[in-house]
């Protein structure tokens, strides 16, 4: 059996301007940002042999990949409509790497493309769809509205154990919205300052307004091909050169024991130590950084537990801008969850365009300089999955 | 006096490895599941044991004591509540695992992390009597 096991490259991307789109088809947005995904690619559809896509829960479940390829005219011999809580837009590019290293197929196509703004995942969850993650007894008389509940009892946790503030959450709120104004996909650009997130209405204390991510429209599409292909046809191929993937035994808040703790997650310290070990780096090898954190908390949480920080070092790492654009792990660059915005199931993806974008050097305003290693986070109900992707450019 | 039930209703309350818990509330019990197979209590109650998936349990009565290990006063929920409230998270004394429950406090100064707390068993709205948590009084 004659197995490539050279690494999986990127060699196109396309994303549209998060917002509301309510007058379009999710494929709509879909076939946009795959057009745009090829155009930048500078490879036709014909040459697409794979074909990989995020949960649509609003409607066409499980047959995105019927309607995708006749509409884009191609008969991919690898494809699946990948669920599996939101690190599935990571996974679509897992699986189609797997499938290109295992040599089945040549090109694959990674999108998602949701409108949870102008749908609404409330509306699904006051119709039962999602419910599967309340579905233990110990959390189901009052889980009000979604999981902000859970976040909020994790963050109060952290507090507790850290010393963390409110104000130190603020801070992170408020870098993310700065970023954001640089990078031309984001949904919020309006500056903000920590008095506005303080005195932002309160949902589930201490998580307030302006420290939440805001469910809106989005797709995004990425190009996977072999590593030979990227170098015939791209000029600035971005490798995927280690990833590491991992589910705690928990369903959002673990009632199962009493010792699982929700300050910090097991789930996303696994997840990078398997991919830092894959791409044989270390974390403070990486350059740029993006992090699945629904809540300005969880921007302390995160790069703990991936290992640039100790725990309760954050707070401190935000004052002194060791995050920043210009700081030592520059994280979120594009606005993160908070100020990019998120359309939850192509978010793993528009985090991976950013990524590629700063490796190429073409991340505009936002751009870290040199920037060399990238790291992508996704994570699946609270953190209790964890993916940790690794890119680089030679 | 208030007419909202204050919980949502559980969508479980038919489901084989939930009835005997939900029962149990309306008859004043905090009950969690033992496997029949291979002995382990445990909790959350669901159809099958997490340790061996043996499927007969019997049903114990808890001491309806546990510790608040973390907290939150929701401002934004379903028709259902009355808000704001405190949600409490709760480790159940037995050390067997954790309950989300309504936490009755009027301020936040009276939530600890760490504090005694109680569950108790609501009067019954609609039919269906439910569980909430009451911090300890300190013992005297
Ligand atoms: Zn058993």
């Amino acid at each position: 059996m004659s197995v490539n096991r050279k690494r999986a490259a990127i060699i196109g991307i396309g994303a549209v301007k998060v917002g509301r789109y309510p007058e379009k088809q999710e494929s709509e947005l879909a076939l946009q940002v795959i057009r745009d995904a090829l155009k930048d690619a500078q490879i036709s559809s014909r040459q697409i042999d794979g074909l990989f896509t995020t949960p649509d829960l609003q409607g066409n479940i499980g047959l995105q990949t019927n309607l995708l390829c006749e509409y884009l005219r191609i008969s991919p011999r690898s494809m699946a409509e990948i669920c599996c809580g939101a690190i599935a837009g990571g996974l679509t590019l897992k699986y189609a790497a797997d499938e290109i290293q295992a040599g089945r197929i040549k090109a694959a196509v990674c999108y998602g493309a949701v409108r949870e703004g102008s749908i609404g995942w409330f509306k699904n969850l006051s119709q039962g769809k999602g419910w599967s993650m309340i579905e233990p007894t110990a959390l189901q008389p009052y889980a009000a509205y979604g999981i902000i509940w859970a976040y909020a009892l994790s963050a109060r946790r952290y507090m507790h154990e850290t010393g963390a503030t409110e104000e130190d959450f603020a801070l992170a709120a408020v870098r993310n919205r700065k970023n954001a104004a640089g990078n031309p996909v984001a949904a919020f650009a309006k500056p903000i300052t920590v008095e506005d997130v303080l005195r932002s209405r309160c949902l589930s204390s201490p998580i307030k307004l302006l420290d939440s991510a805001a469910s809106l429209d989005g797709a995004a599409a990425v190009i996977v091909v072999s590593e030979e292909a990227a170098r015939d046809l791209s000029p600035h191929p971005v490798y995927l050169q280690g990833w590491g993937l991992h589910h705690d035994p928990s369903c959002v808040i673990p009632t199962d024991n009493c010792s699982t703790s929700i300050s910090h997650f097991k789930a996303t310290r696994e997840a990078a130590k398997e991919a830092f070990q894959k791409a044989g780096i270390r974390p403070e090898d990486v350059d740029v950084a993006e992090i699945y954190a629904p809540f300005s908390s969880h921007e302390l949480i995160i790069p703990e537990d991936i290992g640039w920080f100790q725990n309760g070092e954050m707070a401190r790492a935000l004052r002194r801008g060791e995050t920043d654009i210009t700081g030592r792990i520059p994280i979120n660059t594009d606005g993160g969850l908070t100020s990019r915005g998120h359309p939850w199931a192509a978010t793993p993806l528009y985090e991976t365009v950013n990524i590629v974008r700063q490796l190429r050097g073409t991340a505009g305003p936002i751009q870290v300089r040199g920037a060399k290693v990238g790291l992508m986070h996704c994570e699946g109900g609270m953190m209790n999955n964890g993916l940790v992707m690794i890119f680089g450019r030679d | 006096m208030t007419s909202k039930p204050n919980f949502l209703k559980p969508t479980n309350l038919e489901s084989p490895g939930a009835v005997p818990f939900w029962e149990g509330l309306q008859a004043g019990k905090f009950l969690a599941p033992r496997c029949g197979q291979c002995g382990e209590l445990f909790f959350p109650p669901r159809s099958h044991c997490p340790e061996c998936l043996g499927d007969s349990l019997s049903w114990e009565e808890l001491s309806g004591k546990g510790f608040l290990y973390s907290w939150t006063e929701l401002f934004f929920a379903q028709p259902e509540f009355d808000t704001p409230f405190f949600l409490g998270l709760i480790d159940l004394a037995e050390g067997i695992g954790r309950i989300a429950a309504r936490i009755s406090a009027k301020t936040a100064e009276e939530l600890h992390i760490g504090m005694s707390v109680r569950i108790r068993i609501s009067k019954p709205v609609d039919g269906l009597a439910l569980y909430y948590a009451e911090p300890s009084r300190p013992e005297s």
